[in-house]
């Protein structure tokens, strides 16, 4: 019901505020303790905003087991941190960072190696060169974001959530769908998803 | 980053009077280690063990110092079995369980209950923590029981604590005695009701659970078959998982099924082959899930079961399987690759597809079709002991089919890296290698005659004078099947070299048994139609000793394999030449017990008695003119030559009798018949 795919869409995202409020509006009793939702969200916020360490640090207070157990997030929180180094021109303590941190790391896992190998590429070039090159998207905010989406998935699935919220997998499945009927039928169709209005296709 | 003598310093600082500088050490130390095995090494390095269970033997250390120096224990014992070794001879288990104790801080139970189960991830601390098993059930169950209370909410701390409280309990039940220990709790119930709890971490533990309880436990697998939920039958529900959409749950509810299939619990077949099995392949094409462990529950599904085996050529197991291969063989040089990781799969693999075509002849021919055999050979010359064996045992099952003996073996290049293996200085792959060569060398194999130009009996001379008695019997094996319907120079060629002393030092190996029994299956294949045979055995060993072994098989406290060898052993000497035939006969003893066991109560022991009075009972007397001419007295020509000493044992009564039992077998009453033909019908 639609009412509970919005729940599930605030609780994963992290609107603990407003999952509340829909709590109390709606009546819908929500299934999940609201309050373990502010930790998660500040953690992920510590990831947007480039502090890695506090974020690793809020990690191993919320579930210790969390980055010794997922080898491939605790890779990439670090990469991230290596990235933030890089990014303040902290060359030489990325260097020493990447040596002494991710290069173990990545002898035990080789699957992993390829992209520290792209990684460590960001220190071979100066800042003008690598913005130009396929390796920059490694230093845009997108990166970051993707740190913390992954990291906040691993959160919600060891506390039995699901992973990604409905919401937009549903927008998307609509889309699709749309499309394929397109080619085959007229029919009213949502062409704006922020109005949600069903609107006939011209002839 | 900090430098290694600031790390010597957070550890001095756990000494610290101030519980503040502890606190923020331990925490530091924390950071430090998870995620990081030098870290971790480091700090193994440095000592910390003492440091940090000295503060948890510490009656008044605070809660906040526990948790922090728990969450470093629990992190330490990930890193390795020897870790987690060191951390239990430390004695920081008993700690921990007072941690989780009824009424102890909910954080630090949570720290306590994730750090036991990080140390017991380790088959050697399951089985260490033996003393302080009766302690931590009870109060493992007491956490667990709060999952009554939580059902409806997620509360993210509760479910923690009750979800690695179940995972601990799963990995206590090591053994037969634990697994009824923790069963008669009354947990099963508690668990089962967890299944469709609609919190994945939760089923999943109380899934993981559930197997270990019911591994190869006929009672447990019975008593949870009559599990009933609030609308379905533990069956069913499990069933239901194993369909679910997340790859962790369905595996273990595969697990599950698989427990109770294996014990032949509940009639599952259809659900196996149309829920179980079809889920197994799901999982192995999904992408990021860990495709070792699916196949290894694949094995065991499939393990001595014809009809699961069935199934799973069906479902494409098979093909899928060699898929894996393929992809594990084009990433051989690649860089970026987990070859560890690879090596073990490719183990798995072998071992699973092994499994897979043990018994089914259909199975064996999909393999074969999908060019199994190709990386068979290819994994021979692996450099890992545990890839050739694997890879042998799976050979080992596929030429059990003799079509495929004849047809693909001989073009897929077997033999020369299968030599090469039986002479590997590792045991491990010489019990494979040998275990597969017995089955290269029955008389239809056409590598038998290659084997053999190849200077196979110089080897299978010097694996008999192997320390490992397996194989030592599996040499012995090969050597039996190679004498089968062999011409005499080739006999003779493997007297030289195996010599008959050595089958007869071998059909006598103290407490070896099946090394008795298969030299003296040897010993009756060098006899078996051959002169050669005969003179070579009794010409070495001489009458006595040849006797004295015979005498040794048939005591009634031998087991029937040996008996029956015996019996074959005087039967293949006695038919093939008088003379011996009549050394044999001449030994009271001997021929009392060759008839006694024509009544045994196995009918191949019973069949091989009496093959043997038959071939005794066969020579008869010559003709009168040739009796006169040899010296002997004259007897009465055409008759049976041992029909005194037979009948002295009251040999046609005792038949007889046996021919007048309704229940008799019927091969052993063929044998009878012929038999009672020597002798003379009774008078009417």
């Amino acid at each position: 019901d639609l009412n509970q795919l919005i729940m599930n869409y605030l609780i994963i995202e992290g609107y603990k505020d407003a999952a509340e409020k829909f709590s109390e509006e709606s009546g819908l009793e929500s299934s999940v303790d609201l309050g373990s939702i502010e930790e998660r969200m500040q953690i992920r916020f510590a990831v947007q905003n480039g502090d890695i360490k506090s974020a690793i640090e809020r990690v191993n207070d919320l579930n210790p087991d969390l980055l010794d157990t997922d080898p491939r997030l605790y890779f990439h929180l670090q990469q991230q941190h290596l990235i933030e180094l890089i990014h303040e021109g902290r060359a030489e303590e990325a260097l020493e960072f990447a040596q002494e941190e991710l290069a173990p790391h990545g002898e035990e896992h080789p699957e992993l190696l390829r992209e520290l190998e792209r990684t460590m590429a960001l220190l071979a070039f100066d800042m003008a060169a690598v913005v130009k090159s396929p390796l920059a998207e490694l230093l845009d905010f997108g990166h970051r974001q993707k740190t913390a989406n992954e990291l906040n998935a691993a959160l919600l699935a060891a506390h039995s959530q699901p992973r990604e919220a409905k919401l937009p997998a549903l927008l998307q499945l609509l889309a699709w769908t749309q499309e394929q009927l397109d080619e085959k039928a007229n029919y009213p169709r949502i062409s704006n998803i922020v109005s949600g209005v069903l609107q006939e296709r011209e002839k | 980053m900090a430098s290694t003598q600031q790390h010597v310093q957070f550890v001095q600082q756990l000494q610290s009077p101030n519980p503040v500088e502890v606190y923020s050490a331990l925490r530091t130390i924390k950071n430090a280690i998870i995620g990081s095995t030098t870290k971790k090494s480091l700090y193994f390095k440095l000592e910390i063990i003492p440091h940090v269970t000295s503060l948890l033997a510490l009656d008044d250390t605070d809660v906040q110092i526990r948790v922090q120096a728990t969450a470093v224990i629990s992190s330490l014992a990930h890193k390795d079995e020897e870790a987690a070794r060191q951390l239990l001879d430390s004695g920081v288990v008993g700690s921990l369980i007072n941690q989780i104790a009824p009424g102890a801080d909910c954080v630090l139970t949570e720290a306590s209950v994730r750090a036991l189960n990080a140390l017991l991830s380790y088959e050697s601390i399951k089985l260490g923590v033996e003393k302080h098993v009766g302690l931590m059930v009870p109060y493992l169950l007491s956490i667990i029981t709060e999952a009554k209370d939580t059902s409806r909410v997620y509360e993210m701390r509760a479910h923690a604590r009750i979800e690695l409280a179940i995972l601990v309990l799963g990995k206590l039940c090591m053994t037969e005695a634990r697994q009824y220990t923790i069963a008669n709790t009354g947990v099963i119930d508690m668990l089962a009701s967890l299944l469709p709890c609609g919190y994945p971490r939760l089923q999943i533990a109380a899934l993981k659970a559930l197997s270990a309880l019911s591994y190869e436990n006929m009672e447990i697998c019975g008593a949870l078959f009559l599990v009933k939920l609030k609308h379905k039958t533990y069956a069913e529900a499990i069933l239901d998982l194993a369909r679910n959409q997340d790859p962790d749950i369905s595996l273990n509810a595969c697990m599950c099924i698989s427990n109770m299939s294996r014990m032949r619990v509940g009639d599952l077949l259809k659900d196996i082959q149309t829920v179980v099995v079809p889920a197994l392949v799901k999982l192995l094409k999904t992408p990021g899930f860990s495709a070792l462990q699916v196949v290894q529950s694949l094995g065991y599904l499939c393990h001595e079961d014809a009809d699961i085996q069935s199934a799973a050529k069906n479902a494409g197991v098979i093909s899928e399987l060699i898929k894996i291969l393929s992809v594990i063989e084009g990433q051989v040089d690649a860089d970026f690759v987990d070859q560890e990781y690879n090596m073990r799969m490719v183990k798995g693999v072998f071992l699973t597809l092994g499994t897979i075509v043990s018994t089914n002849e259909e199975c064996r021919r999909k393999a074969v079709e999908d060019q199994a055999l190709v990386y068979l050979v290819r994994a021979m010359g692996h450099s890992d002991n545990g890839v050739k064996a694997a890879a042998c045992l799976c050979t080992r099952y596929i030429i059990r089919s003799v079509s495929i003996c004849r047809t693909h073996v001989p073009e897929s290049g077997i033999l020369a890296p299968l030599l090469v293996l039986l002479q590997d200085k590792t045991a491990d792959v010489q019990v494979t290698a040998s275990a597969t060569l017995v089955n290269l060398l029955t008389d239809f194999s056409p590598l038998r005659a290659d084997a053999l130009k190849a200077g196979l009996v110089d080897i299978l001379a010097k694996l008999l004078s192997s320390q490992n008695s397996t194989v030592c019997r599996n040499a012995l094996w090969s050597i039996r099947n190679l004498l089968v319907g062999i011409d005499d120079d080739t006999r003779k060629e493997i007297i030289e070299k195996i010599k008959i002393e050595t089958l007869f030092s071998l059909s006598s190996a103290p407490h070896e048994a099946f090394l008795q029994e298969h030299a003296l299956g040897a010993l009756r294949n060098v006899v078996v139609d051959s002169m050669l045979g005969i003179n070579a055995v009794f010409d070495t060993m001489g009458n006595d000793r040849v006797i004295a072994l015979l005498r040794q098989a048939m005591r009634s406290d031998a087991e029937s394999a040996i008996k029956v060898h015996g019996l074959y052993l005087a039967n293949n000497i006695a038919v093939r030449s008088q003379e011996h035939c009549g050394i044999i006969v001449g030994d009271e003893w001997l021929l009392r017990s060759i008839a006694s066991h024509v009544t045994n109560t196995s009918s191949e022991v019973a069949i091989a008695a009496l093959w043997c009075i038959n071939s005794i009972a066969s020579h008869r007397v010559p003709s009168q003119s040739q009796q006169e001419s040899d010296g002997e007295s004259v007897e009465e020509a055409g008759v049976c030559r041992y029909i005194a000493e037979l009948s002295a044992l009251d040999l046609q009564a005792t038949l007889e009798r046996m021919l007048d039992d309704p229940h008799l077998n019927l091969d052993v009453r063929d044998r009878v018949r012929s038999c009672l033909d020597y002798f003379p019908e009774a008078e009417t």
